[in-house]
């Protein structure tokens, strides 16, 4: 398969599957409350639905331009199923680092997508044993100590992922001083924070922020020369491109 | 019919049921397509292969933690919903607001909602699901184009465009990371940034192991033991924390 067939085949399936999983989502409430005729009053649906949606639109678009651009035609799967931050992006950049590919290129769409479908199918089939083992389990996850674990299951995930992320392989290419792009973005999100802005509400739109400045600085740092991308096996970086 | 008895109710169970083998056949269908692409474009097996049981490998933990939230909102939503929200896009933490809100609206409170009349659960549920589909419409008219912008972009960039690639990650890592150590509503978090650091050195001591004794296989797992190491980590610097506290 010619590789524009691929991608228009691919976001054909994303698209339709798409359209059917939102089939489900609306479909489901509305076929239940027909059979049991419990329709509730629409004028206390849009009451409390206009503050959600007011809320929740604009992190959705947010968190779509955010991390389309890293999970590619993946990204379909990947808002179906959820579970974005602590899953999905975490099992892409993973993909990427073992597969030695490189992020936004035929190989690496390909590779991201084969491990966020795997992972996605796996929490399905985790999740369908805990709702058979809802009650046995229940002293288990009650327990203090697996509290705890799980309430810092962050930390302890962005602290794995940072090697990943911040080392300079990308692909065919190594990059030296790849890290010094996000100094400035870790600077804003630094005094953001010390002025008190709350970011872990407004996460979605920080992050779409610091995209623009990190990319504005890695380019400048590219251009001087403080970035310096090598191709694997090559003693001399490439030639710095002449235009952005 | 009540709150409660619908919330258990038989076509529910039905319906939730053929909506999550729906998602598992999606899913499965992109990652059939997808490996028949990765070696069409000359990726070996054996890298396909290593990717899939990392991903899987790595998927337990976090997938056990939504078990844990299922938990929790099944007391409130019952147990077929509360699986069909955890399974398809909703996080624990939204679901609940969402239910909250509806519930909020109708003068009542979790407590009671149980024996309140079906229509609220109703409320409920179309209420949730309308708050959570934006992603999935945004996605669905900007995903190709974003992608494949992409995809052009990076081809004719050459050795920028393996850097300006990498930018999306950086930023989410300068936001997602610094939050990890300081919360402007909470404070320092020292138990989240040992936990930080911890993960982030036994990462680096797996990477060092590996490469050190050829034991690649290793290499593949790091992000999976660093998680499950990681968290053990975070009970202890909570009792090493709470003694100076």
């Amino acid at each position: 398969m010619n590789n524009e067939k691929y991608i228009k085949s691919i976001h054909r399936l994303g698209r339709l599957g798409s359209l059917g999983a939102l089939g489900f989502m609306v479909g489901i409430p509305l076929v239940i409350c027909t059979i049991y005729s419990c329709f509730p009053d629409f004028g206390l649906v849009i009451q409390s639905g206009t503050g959600l949606l007011a809320m929740f639109i604009p992190i959705a678009i947010s968190e779509v331009f955010s991390y389309a651009p890293v999970l590619g035609s993946a990204s379909y799967i990947t808002f179906i199923t959820g579970n974005v931050m602590n899953l999905k992006l975490p099992v892409a950049i993973n993909a990427i680092d073992i597969a030695g590919v490189e992020q936004s290129t035929d190989e690496g769409d390909a590779v991201v997508t084969v491990a966020v479908g795997a992972s996605s199918i796996v929490t399905m089939a985790i999740i369908a044993v805990g709702v058979l083992l809802l009650v046995p389990l229940q002293p288990i996850f009650a327990i203090p100590a697996v509290k705890t674990a799980t309430g810092y299951m962050l930390p302890a995930l962005f602290g794995g992922l940072a090697l990943g992320i911040f080392n300079g392989r990308s692909g065919k290419y190594n990059i030296k001083g790849k890290l010094l792009g996000a100094v400035p973005a870790v600077i804003i999100v630094i005094i953001m924070m010390i002025m008190g802005v709350p970011l872990s509400t407004y996460q979605g739109f920080v992050i779409v922020g610091m995209i623009p400045v990190t990319i504005l600085a890695s380019w400048l740092m590219y251009k001087k020369g403080i970035i310096k991308v090598y191709e694997q096996g090559k003693t001399e970086p490439e030639p710095v491109a002449s235009k952005k | 019919m009540t709150f409660k008895e619908l919330s258990n109710s038989t076509w529910l169970w039905i319906l939730v049921i053929a909506g999550l083998l729906y998602v598992a056949g999606l899913a499965a269908a992109f990652m059939v397509k997808a490996r028949k692409r990765c070696l069409e474009l000359g990726i070996e097996n054996t890298t396909i292969k290593k990717v899939i049981s990392s991903s899987c490998t790595f998927s337990i933990v976090p997938s056990l933690s939504i078990v844990i939230g299922l938990i929790s909102l099944a007391a409130v939503l019952g147990t077929p919903w509360a699986w069909f929200r955890l399974s398809v896009v909703g996080a624990v933490s939204y679901e609940l607001m969402a239910a909250d809100m509806v519930i909020q609206a109708m003068g009542l409170n979790f407590a009671s909602a149980g024996t309140q009349p079906a229509n609220v659960f109703g409320a409920v549920m179309i209420v949730m699901s309308i708050g959570i589909m934006f992603g999935i419409i945004t996605n669905i008219i900007a995903a190709k184009k974003i992608t494949t912008s992409m995809a052009d972009y990076n081809k004719k960039s050459g050795g920028w465009g393996a850097v300006f690639s990498g930018c999306f990650m950086m930023a989410m890592m300068s936001v997602m990371m610094p939050l990890q150590v300081y919360n402007p509503a909470s404070g320092w978090n020292f138990v989240g940034t040992l936990t930080l650091l911890t993960s982030a050195g036994i990462g680096l001591l797996i990477a060092t192991i590996s490469k050190k004794t050829g034991a690649k296989w290793l290499n593949d797992f790091n992000l999976a033991i660093v998680l499950i190491l990681g968290m053990a980590s975070s009970v202890l610097w909570t009792n090493v924390v709470g003694m100076f506290a």
